[in-house]
């Protein structure tokens, strides 16, 4: 069962780097910032911090749990919780996986068809970007590494954006500092607990790393990035838009975006929406890629298979999500799912997981 | 999915006991053997010096007529040796063989060789390889031409294209292994290496590709280069191919491996990254930062190129809004009057530049430049006044082909030819989004590509910053200190540098 993966299937350890930053960073960024406002308003940006640094907390406990044997959640899971109990688990670790993937994909369309197209045949779309993701994903692992590094390498230079908004930028808004209490701020931080899922991935991809205890120090650099590029444009966005335009800004990032003006283009947002496929593909593809892999490795099915009667549940609940009420639905339960996962499921799992250790370490 | 599999069709089952002779085999027996040979007009076979002495057999068309004169005839009847080791020890040619194998008879008799018997003999035949092969001067290079550096460029021959590499590379490690492919043509092929330098797993996986290759007729290495690749059904060329001798040197002494087919003046070298069909061997003879600046604009040109007429028919049809007001007059008056939508129109320009492409290379080179000129300048101004397509089209169609022939190498500028027409289609269905598509789709068909197995995005993915060295800007020669990463040598070191002096104080 633990099989490990060959030696020339695996990436370096500094891609757990691109491959959490990337997975956390999906079509969240667009829009997050009107969420998080809603409580701690103007003082939202210290819940992205907070919330920054107990995830920091979570992933260094998953590194805990994952350097002890070196597998995947599958094996995990069944060191735990024995064969079946520990393979229902993993089902429903499988559900959440595929639910990001549906939510991002979901959303993403939403983007487009809000911004770019509002008359466009989503289903369409919805298939071609589903064979776009299947020929990332038969590439196998590397590949998907590949596409989350140039996915960052494309969308990056988008950051220099904020220098547009900066230029009529209200820098009194953000004061007066802690204007709020630590009941809305730590409010606002739950919020932002949507943002920051993804790195959970790690839980499938880590036996893929070369010298996986390297690659810790590169996850948490990874989601401190995270945490940087959220506080700038979370920032940018507070200093540009009053609290009630912000209330009603939807895609605040979009929205900023509109107002570049360069010489040869204006209404950046179009070429914006365009660049940023580059940084959703890989997340969805990761997502599957997990699914299928953890599918292969429970019910030792091909991963070539599983994945396109994955890709096919994938795109058909996408299908399903048709007005924005829906769409927001899904990002509320995963929303919620994704708290619990974070901040209960893992610790609680971190303790079992060492009981056992201990447990089965004294009565070989 | 039983509805996709094919249909087993029934092939009737194959006589066994009678095998069928291929083009090639060997024959039978000896008198088969010659009656094959003789015929073919050009085949001589006569008895001397005198009737009952040797019998003389060759195809005078492929040996040096002089060679079998001097060497061969005259000797004969001078010395008047009475046996084949006689004749052998005699005749001043080397590597002569007698064999009885007609296999060996047949090959060699194919090659130019001269078969001596003597008339009574047991079947025994002296070969004397006695070629006489045509080949051309050496002349500079065509699709590679440099302003400055070495002029030199191969030719169809294997022998003149090898010595050309070895005497730039007067070592002993520099290998040589030569595999004949092709059922028909048996060509030969010549793997050069340096061992030491070179990784073994690059070697073998080029030797066992191309020995295992099974076809009847190779003509050049570029067939070689097809039929090797990772994937055969890329559009992207997996093996650079160059026609200077000075370049596959320079490779050869970083680790990579060069193919030379006999019969063809390019050379193949592998493992190739996609950056370097963007560097031409000028790119060294000039100083660093020029040549940098050179590899950047290539890079550039090659991104125009492909993507400038799919933007522009992306955002005149779906994202006119982002186009900037100081701009909208010149576009509106250029585009006002054409009738047709922008992807049609992009697609005749597009279409027409092709045309005057196909024509130029397919007629000779005078005619050629008539055609451009005529094509490029008549037509497209017609086409503007005619009001069929706009001045900006044109304008970018015309700087798009311009922008393709940056590339030092042919194969990727045919690359780059045709992969603008899928984005332009999928800038007609998805405006930008669709050209990020599409480029996406490029995107996961690169990063999953190889060339004899290493990747071919490298060093951005994997990210090797010290192949950054010589790939999309070129660092000067004193930083090249280390062999690509990429190519795995076995000797990474190029050099040691000497103890660099600390710099001087000012005014010291």
């Amino acid at each position: 069962m633990d099989i490990q993966p060959k030696e020339n299937r695996k990436v370096s350890a500094y891609y757990a780097m691109f491959l959490i930053h990337k997975m956390q960073l999906g079509v969240g960024i667009l829009g997050f910032e009107r969420v998080i406002a809603k409580y701690a308003e103007y003082d939202a940006w210290i819940s992205i911090i907070i919330g920054g640094l107990s995830v920091h907390v979570i992933l260094w406990l998953s590194f805990r749990i994952l350097h002890k044997d070196g597998n995947d959640i599958v094996s995990i899971h069944q060191f735990t919780f024995g064969k079946w109990i520990g393979g229902v688990v993993t089902v429903f670790f499988i559900l959440y996986i595929l639910l990001i993937t549906v939510t991002i994909l979901r959303t993403y369309i939403e983007v487009i068809q809000v911004w770019m197209f509002p008359g466009l045949n989503a289903y369409v779309l919805m298939i071609v970007l589903g064979l776009l993701v299947y020929s990332f994903v038969i590439g196998g692992f590397r590949v998907i590494a590949g596409a989350a590094f140039m996915g960052i390498l494309i969308t990056l230079p988008l950051l220099l954006l904020k220098y547009f908004p900066l230029q009529q930028a209200h820098f009194s808004n953000l004061a007066p500092v802690f204007n709020h209490s630590i009941k809305d701020i730590l409010l606002s931080a739950k919020t932002m607990t949507l943002n920051y899922i993804g790195f959970e991935l790690v839980f499938m991809f880590y036996p893929f790393l070369n010298q996986p205890r390297k690659a810790e120090k590169w996850a948490h650099f990874g989601h401190a990035f995270s945490i940087f590029i959220y506080l700038v444009s979370a920032l940018v966005s507070f200093v540009y838009f009053s609290q009630d335009q912000l209330k009603h800004s939807v895609w605040a990032t979009l929205t900023l975006w509109k107002i570049v003006d360069l010489p040869f283009v204006e209404r950046f947002e179009y070429v914006g929406i365009s660049m940023w496929l580059f940084g959703v593909i890989p997340n969805i593809c990761l997502g599957l890629w997990a699914a299928s892999r953890a599918v292969k490795r429970l019910f030792y099915f091909e991963q070539r298979k599983s994945l396109i009667y994955l890709l096919a549940i994938v795109l058909m609940c996408s299908m399903y999500f048709e007005t924005r009420q829906q769409v927001d639905l899904i990002n509320t339960i995963l929303s919620r799912m994704g708290f619990w996962i974070m901040y209960f499921y893992i610790p609680i799992l971190f303790v079992l997981y060492t009981v056992v250790h201990k447990v089965r370490k004294k009565t070989p | 999915m039983n509805f996709f599999k094919k249909k087993k069709k029934r092939i009737p089952p194959l006589p066994k006991n009678k095998a069928i002779p291929h083009v090639g085999d060997p024959a039978e027996d000896f008198e088969e053997l010659f009656k094959k040979f003789k015929a073919s007009k050009d085949f001589l076979s006569f008895q001397y010096p005198s009737e009952g002495a040797f019998t003389v057999s060759y195809f005078k068309t492929i040996v040096s007529p002089n060679q079998v004169h001097k060497e061969i005839l005259l000797v004969l009847a001078e010395q008047q040796p009475s046996t084949l080791i006689e004749a052998k020890k005699v005749i001043p040619i080397e590597n002569m063989k007698i064999s009885t194998d007609l296999k060996v008879i047949q090959n060699a008799a194919m090659r130019g060789a001269v078969i001596i018997q003597l008339e009574k003999g047991n079947g025994n035949c002296l070969l004397v390889p006695c070629v006489s092969s045509e080949k051309r001067q050496i002349s500079v290079p065509e699709t590679e031409f440099s302003v400055v550096g070495p002029k030199e460029a191969f030719v169809e021959s294997l022998e003149t294209n090898v010595n050309l590499i070895r005497k730039r590379l007067p070592v002993p490690e520099l290998q040589l292994k030569e595999i004949k492919v092709g059922k028909i043509s048996q060509t030969r092929t010549a793997i050069l290496y340096i061992d030491g330098i070179a990784n073994h797993e690059n070697v073998n996986r080029v030797c066992q590709r191309i020995s295992e290759l099974d076809y009847d007729t190779i003509a050049d290495s570029s067939y070689i280069a097809q039929m090797i690749a990772d994937n055969q059904n890329s559009a992207f060329p997996q093996f650079i191919d160059t026609e200077r001798p000075d370049r596959a040197a320079s490779v050869l002494s970083e680790g990579k491996v060069v193919i030379l087919v006999d019969g063809s003046p390019h050379a193949l070298i592998g493992p190739a990254s996609i950056g370097e069909f963007f560097s031409a061997f000028e790119d060294y003879l000039l100083n660093w930062h020029i040549a940098s600046g050179f590899r950047l604009i290539r890079l550039f040109a090659v991104l125009f190129s492909v993507m400038s007429t799919s933007m522009y028919v992306a955002v005149i049809t779906y994202h006119y809004q982002s186009i900037p007001e100081d701009l909208l007059p010149t576009l509106i008056a250029s585009r006002g009057a054409v009738p047709f939508p922008p992807i049609l129109e992009a697609l005749i320009l597009e279409g027409t530049i092709e045309l005057l492409r196909e024509a130029g290379a397919r007629l000779p080179t005078k005619v050629g430049q008539t055609i451009g000129i005529v094509g490029g300048i008549v037509i497209g101004t017609a086409a503007v006044q005619a009001g069929f397509v706009s001045n900006v089209l044109l304008m970018l169609v015309a700087l798009a082909a311009l922008a393709s022939f940056t590339t030092p190498i042919y194969q990727i500028s045919n690359t780059i030819r045709l992969i603008r027409f899928p984005f332009l289609i999928a800038a007609q269905l998805y405006g930008l989004l669709g050209v990020a598509i599409c480029a996406a789709f490029f995107l996961s068909h690169l990063l999953k590509l190889t060339s004899l197995g290493r990747p071919y995005l490298e060093p951005l993915y994997p990210l090797r910053l010290q192949d950054m060295k010589d790939s999309f800007i070129r660092l000067p020669f004193s930083r090249q200190k280390k062999r690509p990463v990429n190519l795995r040598p076995e000797e990474a070191i190029r050099f040691e540098p000497k103890q660099e002096p600390k710099p001087r104080d000012i005014d010291e």
